[in-house]
């Protein structure tokens, strides 16, 4: 499973959760930007998510996943993302073109920089972990 | 007329398992007329009772410090209304709940019979001091939280001892005006949205948003209204509300424009989509699933 293989199906659910037309939505699509996702989209769309691939996402997966090993004291102060953090998550962001990343960014301004690629990618990181929790035969 | 519908809860377990029971009487105030003149309980409230049983359930377990509000629901299915004199006996399943959202399915049935059914009902759970005060969602929870059996009841679903709704005092929950219809293909209408409504004082006294089990019941009246225009009351009758989702909070002072569309449509069945707008930003969608009359 990989970020290209799970595409059509994320493409066809953010498209469902958005009522929007398959056709606006690409890979490098920021969902709240371009095309117009609100934070219950986000509740919607990992649940769907869930169900269609059959995985769990805990809810701030992604915060955390970004976060790696830093505490989340060294992530964020005072709910201001800190160098360390702003390092961190530019690099598990990698996708994000980086002048979409701004100074003294909030924690809570962090799903702005989410793309279609952004989930792909956290379905590929959830379904390894997954398979890599459950019981060997 | 308070807009809080589970005159019992029975039983409400830390796992999320939960049971609650609401007479309809004539002394209800969201009654409104079935198609044979009969008098029931506005049947989109049978789904905002069913969404309160299960917040009680969850505020309770977070200590009275969030509560759900609506959010998504993948599907709710109506089978029939609840006649005045019936009992409907709720019963929800919290599936997943943490601090930021709940998600739950139930239903409420009469005699056993299921009369509703909602599954991946989906709601954000936000600060209570946002919405009431801790003290009165207490007081709330303590005058309905009365554990205990079911009461004993005679069977209370009997055709005829339906209540004729004439001579009724009724409540339509509608869109104010039509703005546009094109028969068999779509329809929009406007609701204003006034702070003399009657569910504003308990939904919620700090923070007054529109239902969206309100907004269900008007999308429902518009789609009667354009089946009547479309010469299809006919033919067909509505199943199952799917894919609902309310985006935004509606207030007082607000103009809910709503425009519905047919999806698709065979002999067997029409699906029909709604958005409903404040100033241009949607605030809920959901699709509507009618099937033809005489298929179950």
């Amino acid at each position: 499973m990989n970020v290209e293989s799970v595409y059509p199906k994320v493409r066809e659910i953010i498209a469902d959760v958005l009522v929007i037309d398959e056709s606006e939505v690409s890979l490098n699509s920021r969902l709240i930007a371009d095309l117009g996702a609100e934070s219950i989209d986000f509740l919607d769309l990992v649940f769907q998510l869930e169900k269609a691939f059959d995985i769990k996402i805990p809810r701030g997966q992604l915060e955390k996943n970004a976060r790696g090993d830093l505490s989340e004291q060294e992530f964020e102060q005072g709910g201001v993302l800190t160098e360390k953090g702003m390092q961190a998550l530019q690099s598990y962001l990698s996708e994000v073109p980086a002048e979409h990343f701004k100074s003294n960014m909030k924690v809570n301004e962090i799903p702005t920089l989410f793309t279609v690629e952004t989930f792909c990618k956290l379905i590929v990181s959830a379904a390894a972990e997954q398979k890599a929790s459950e019981p060997v035969a | 007329m308070r807009f809080l519908f589970i005159d019992r809860m029975l039983y409400s377990s830390a796992s999320g398992d939960v049971r609650g029971l609401k007479h309809v009487t004539r002394e209800d105030y969201y009654l409104c007329r079935d198609e044979q003149d009969k008098a029931c309980f506005v049947p989109s409230l049978v789904g905002e009772a069913l969404g309160q049983l299960a917040a009680w359930n969850v505020m309770e377990r977070n200590d009275f410090t969030r509560r759900p509000v609506a959010g998504v629901v993948a599907s709710a299915h109506l089978y029939r209304p609840a006649y005045v004199g019936e009992t409907i006996v709720f019963a929800v399943q919290i599936d997943e709940l943490d601090e930021t959202a709940v998600r739950y399915h139930g239903t409420a049935s009469i005699d056993d019979d299921v009369i509703f059914r909602v599954d991946g009902a989906l709601g954000p759970l936000l600060p209570m001091k946002d919405f009431i005060s801790e003290t009165e969602i207490r007081h709330q929870f303590a005058e309905i939280n009365r554990p205990g059996e079911m009461p004993a009841l005679q069977r209370t679903s009997d055709a005829d001892k339906q209540v004729d709704a004439r001579g009724l005092s009724l409540v339509v929950l509608q869109f104010d005006h039509i703005v546009h219809c094109e028969p068999g293909v779509s329809i929009s209408a406007e609701k204003r949205i006034t702070r003399a409504a009657s569910y504003f004082p308990d939904h919620f006294p700090r923070h007054p948003v529109l239902p969206m089990t309100v907004l269900l019941e008007c999308q429902l009246n518009l789609a009667r209204e354009f089946l009547a225009r479309s010469s299809l009351a006919e033919q067909y009758k509505i199943d199952e509300l799917r894919r609902i989702k309310m985006n935004d909070f509606v207030h007082p002072g607000d103009i809910v424009r709503c425009n519905m569309k047919v999806k698709s449509q065979d002999a067997e069945k029409l699906v029909l989509s709604f958005r409903s707008e404040v100033n241009g930003s949607r605030v809920c969608v959901m699709d509507a699933v009618l099937v033809a009359k005489g298929v179950s």
